[in-house]
């Protein structure tokens, strides 16, 4: 890790529809709000100076996709005369089936692009109309043809524990047979204040349940190994190579720069989160969160022991924690839920589906 | 200093709920003791639980001016509890006393504290005048509760007051026939001191206050003192009466209620039950004291947070000094750690104590089963007394154990009485008598196992007769029972905490029950749990808690990390309220579960 590098994330909060299970900042989308949007966007990105090399950058959503090609190119424009973009950084741009053209992929290729995330989800005609999402099956097919002819890396995004789906690792073989190198598949989290809440609450929608999320996992991801596509995180699955930079900067302790609404940064050792509605994110607020030395022990052990990397156990002995005399670690270790290799330690993979549990026993 | 004929000591004794304390409350205003200003309800309850709860806990006495006749009379009035685990301590103000009222409540009538404690007064010679109470209520029916009283009980109680005391109502009368009937105090004035130390607190700046009934003779600040039973001699540093709160007097003469402080550093120099006399010129006969109270129900008490052990132990040095009854000793648990096994007169005592720890000392506790105190015959010989289940000896070396046993009497409508019977009889009692007092009322007497009352009698009573039925007990001596220890193995591994002492009969259905509930409490681990109940090296009872299959939140989104640290901190101070066994993780109220098992289920 260079720590002359940076990665730069920036959020579009707009939709065609919003997704019945989402619960991130998003809004229906309205010509006039999108372009006071990019004004203030590139407002924002125009004011930060940095002497930093971008290495990653990721444009998620939202709806990315849906933004129109003049507005993208806006946001181009303003990253490429403020800030130094590295030749071959990973340019990602989250896209939606539905909102998907060949028109916009030949923009995408020529601005830079080299990345594209395809919000698939499902390939059930009734489980994809169940939770709100505006394509089917065959247009995400589509969709993924057409982004090939243009791009090499592809990810496509999977669901586990919606309602009836109980062969998921079914559709990651459509999805490898049409050439996607990459998969993340997300396990159904229910929050409040989503349409899909209400429905589970007065049962009328009817996820899976814990036991056969697990299994539906499990299956998963023996499938996706088979097919030599690794897991490099609890979520993530990718073939050699094709592993999301921009996510692995995330849990590297890489330094990143969140613009737009709701958008987070950690740069010069500081967490900060932009303002969640539209008015206070045009009033420039900006929240910054507590950071501390207990902080960073905490946030390094999560967020290594959830993926390949594994955490430096001296990093943490500088930051004041032996992490090897807590007597959970001791136990964890004897009993090859985790595993040291020189001075790093990993979680074995087997216990990813609990890392939660392990991670909450080591902090 | 005062003429004895124009003292009169009394107290006030009841049922639970049939209005002491809003009665003392009247007359502390009648007589304008405290001004209406100062006047809050139950004045004397001065404890925030005690108000909470509407229960008094300790004694209070107060000294009343009242101008009968022409004439200034000074009443001392001694508020007793109403709860059968304070049954002592209503005797013992009761010594101190020459008469008392007999509240009861014009709706209720007579219930089973009524006649407990008229008896506990007969016993200590007092005159005893029934007053009706709650006169005001539309369900009061004064003519049949009078005749209860005179049929159940047998007082006169043709004319006795009957009152509102929430209204005010006819409350003079009560103080007319407090001076009329109640006679004045014997005594000499000149004779040698003479006091009993009906109770005892401790003050942070006087050191040991006694509460005291002087008989004979007179005492005053300089005098030399000593305490007839354990024969430590004070100088007084002061007397005085209370009006409610403590005044400063000249002297304490024979009929006097007040109290004495002699810089007297230990509250366990004073003995309640004691008598005071001169150093200088000493009686020779002590008046009758009490026996001691010993403490009849037991439990553990652990700190949540095992680092907070030493506060524990200073909350409960605290509650000591005005609580002699209260006892502990140091305990150590392999599943809790270091705490305190401690003795209590009843449940609810045990209740008080435990959530005064919690308010009073903002201390988290976990508090394991009650137990009462098993006599354990052993071969050779030896009797231990057990009051924790883990010190139960091997069953090889016990020739036989006894438990103790209550003499309850419970008085019920007589539609009741079936249900009465099934519950005592499911609770392994003895049944002893059955007596209709009048249409509405029967009084029923068991011989029961204290272990069974502890349990959950109480509240299978409230609900089986809708709160309709009182009962009341009295400790009977020892009996033999057919007695094992239940263990709980969690992986393997015995839990120390959770071991029982129940009936050979019923151990089979608690195991199965206590290792059920156990499955629903302990969240499921890494690794699969068996969950065993055990008598001895036979299982008699089996549950498996499931491995953990999923613990994880799967977006790490967008680089909001914040929000993920967040939820696991909150996952791990959870943690820290949980008890490890080996490597099983037991969260703290797994504890109190033993309790909640129920043998109906």
């Amino acid at each position: 890790m260079k720590n002359n590098e940076i990665s730069i994330y920036i959020h579009i909060p707009f939709c065609e529809r919003k997704c019945d299970y989402c619960a991130f900042v998003s809004f229906c989308v309205n010509e006039k709000e999108e372009d006071k949007y990019i004004d203030y966007l590139t407002k924002e990105m125009e004011n930060f100076k940095t002497s930093k090399v971008v290495k990653t950058i990721y444009i998620g959503g939202g709806t990315p996709s849906i933004l129109s090609i003049e507005n993208l190119k806006k946001i181009f424009y303003t990253l490429k005369s403020n800030f130094k973009i590295k030749k071959d950084a990973e340019i990602t741009i989250e896209v939606n089936p539905n909102s998907l053209s060949e028109e916009k992929l030949f923009e995408y290729k020529n601005l830079g692009i080299n990345r594209i995330s395809i919000g698939v989800q499902s390939l059930n005609n009734d489980t994809l109309k169940k939770i709100g999402r505006l394509h089917n099956k065959d247009e995400a097919i589509k969709s993924i043809k057409l982004a090939s002819k243009y791009f090499d890396n592809i990810s496509a995004d999977l669901i586990i524990g919606l309602e009836n789906e109980k062969d998921v690792y079914k559709y990651a073989e459509t999805l490898i047979e049409l050439g996607v190198k990459h998969i993340s598949a997300y396990m159904l989290e229910i929050h409040e204040n989503t349409p899909i809440f209400e429905k589970f609450n007065s049962q009328k929608y009817l996820p899976l349940n814990e036991e056969e999320v697990a299994n539906e996992y499990e299956k998963l991801v023996e499938y996706l190994e088979k097919k030599n596509f690794h897991q490099y995180e609890v979520s993530n699955f990718a073939l050699s190579g094709y592993e999301s930079r921009h996510n692995l900067n995330y849990w590297n302790f890489g330094e990143y720069i969140g613009f737009g609404i709701s958008a987070h940064s950690y740069i010069n050792g500081k967490r900060v989160a932009n303002a969640n509605t539209l008015k206070e994110y045009f009033n420039g607020v900006k929240f910054q969160d507590e950071n501390n030395s207990k902080t960073e022990i905490e946030e390094r052990i999560f967020l290594g022991l959830r993926c390949i990397l594994g955490v430096d156990l001296k990093v943490l002995d500088k930051l004041g924690y032996k992490m090897q005399n807590n007597e959970n670690y001791q136990m964890f270790v004897k009993k090859g839920i985790l595993f040291e290799k020189g001075d790093r330690v990993y979680l074995n993979k087997k216990y990813y589906l609990v890392s939660d549990f392990v991670i909450s026993h080591l902090l | 200093m005062s003429n004895l004929e124009h003292i009169r000591n009394f107290c006030i004794i009841a049922h639970i709920d049939h209005g002491k304390s809003t009665l003392a409350d009247r007359l502390i205003e009648l007589t304008g003791t405290v001004s209406k200003r100062e006047m809050q309800e139950q004045i004397l309850d001065s404890m925030e639980l005690e108000r909470e709860k509407g229960i008094t806990i300790k004694l209070a006495p107060t000294r009343l001016i009242y101008d009968y006749n022409g004439e200034e009379y000074i009443l001392n009035l001694i508020d007793t509890p109403g709860h059968v685990d304070f049954t002592y301590e209503v005797s013992r103000s009761l010594a101190a006393c020459e008469g008392a009222i007999l509240l009861v409540d014009a709706s209720q009538g007579v219930e089973a504290q009524t006649l407990a404690n008229t008896y506990l007064a007969l016993d200590n010679n007092l005159e005893t005048i029934p007053v009706i109470n709650k006169i005001d209520l539309p369900s009061a029916r004064v003519p049949e509760v009078k005749k209860e009283i005179e049929e159940v009980i047998g007082l006169d109680a043709e004319n006795c007051p009957c009152i509102s005391a929430k209204d005010g109502t006819n409350v003079e009368d009560v103080l007319k026939a407090i001076i009329e009937k109640i006679p004045a105090p014997k005594g000499d004035i000149n004779g040698k001191l003479k006091c009993l130390i009906f109770d005892s607190h401790y003050d942070n700046f006087k050191g040991a206050i006694c509460l005291i009934r002087v008989f004979d003779g007179q005492v005053k600040k300089g005098d030399k003192i000593l305490m007839m039973q354990t024969k430590k001699v004070f100088e007084v540093t002061e007397v005085g009466i209370f009006v409610p709160n403590t005044k400063e007097t000249e002297v304490l003469s024979a009929g006097d209620v007040g109290y004495l402080a002699g810089s007297i550093k230990t509250i366990q120099d004073v003995k309640v039950g004691d008598t005071i006399t001169s150093a200088e010129e000493p009686t020779e006969e002590a008046l009758a004291g009490y026996k001691e109270v010993q403490p009849v129900v037991f439990c553990g008490i652990f700190p949540v947070d095992g680092a907070r052990y030493g506060e524990l132990k200073d909350a409960l040095d605290k509650l000591k000094l005005n609580d002699a009854s209260l006892q502990f000793s140091a305990e150590n648990s392999t599943a809790l750690g270091y705490g305190f096994r401690c003795g209590f007169l009843g449940l609810l005592h045990l209740e008080i104590i435990t959530e005064r720890l919690e308010r009073e000392f903002n201390l988290d506790i976990i508090t394991t089963a009650p137990s009462v105190s098993y006599h354990v015959y052993k071969t050779s010989g030896d009797m231990l007394e057990i009051s924790n289940p883990s010190n139960l000896p091997p069953q090889v070396e016990i020739e036989r154990i006894e438990e103790p046993m209550v003499k309850v009497n419970v008085f019920t409508p007589p539609e009741y009485v079936g249900a009465i019977m099934d519950l005592c009889q499911d609770k392994r009692g003895v049944y002893k008598n059955m007596t209709y007092l009048d249409k509405r009322r029967v009084e029923l007497n068991y011989d029961l196992p204290l272990g069974e009352i502890i349990y959950d009698f109480f509240d299978s009573l409230k609900s089986r007769t809708h709160g309709y039925a009182s009962f009341d007990y009295e400790q009977k001596g020892y009996a033999p029972a057919d007695l094992v220890r239940v263990d709980i193995l969690l992986n393997g591994e015995k839990c120390d905490a959770l071991s029982m002492i129940v009936h050979k009969d019923k151990a089979y259905n608690r195991g199965r029950e206590l290792a059920e509930r156990l499955k629903k409490i302990i969240p499921r681990q890494l690794f699969e749990v068996p969950i065993q109940a055990c008598i001895g090296n036979k299982i008699i009872a089996r549950e498996t808690i499931s491995a953990l299959r999923k613990d994880v939140l799967a977006k790490c989104y967008g680089g909001d990390i914040t929000r993920k640290r967040k939820l696991l901190e909150k996952q791990k101070e959870g943690k820290k309220r949980m008890r490890k066994i080996g490597s099983v993780e037991i969260p703290s109220e797994a504890f109190m579960s033993i309790l909640k098992l129920n043998d109906e289920e």
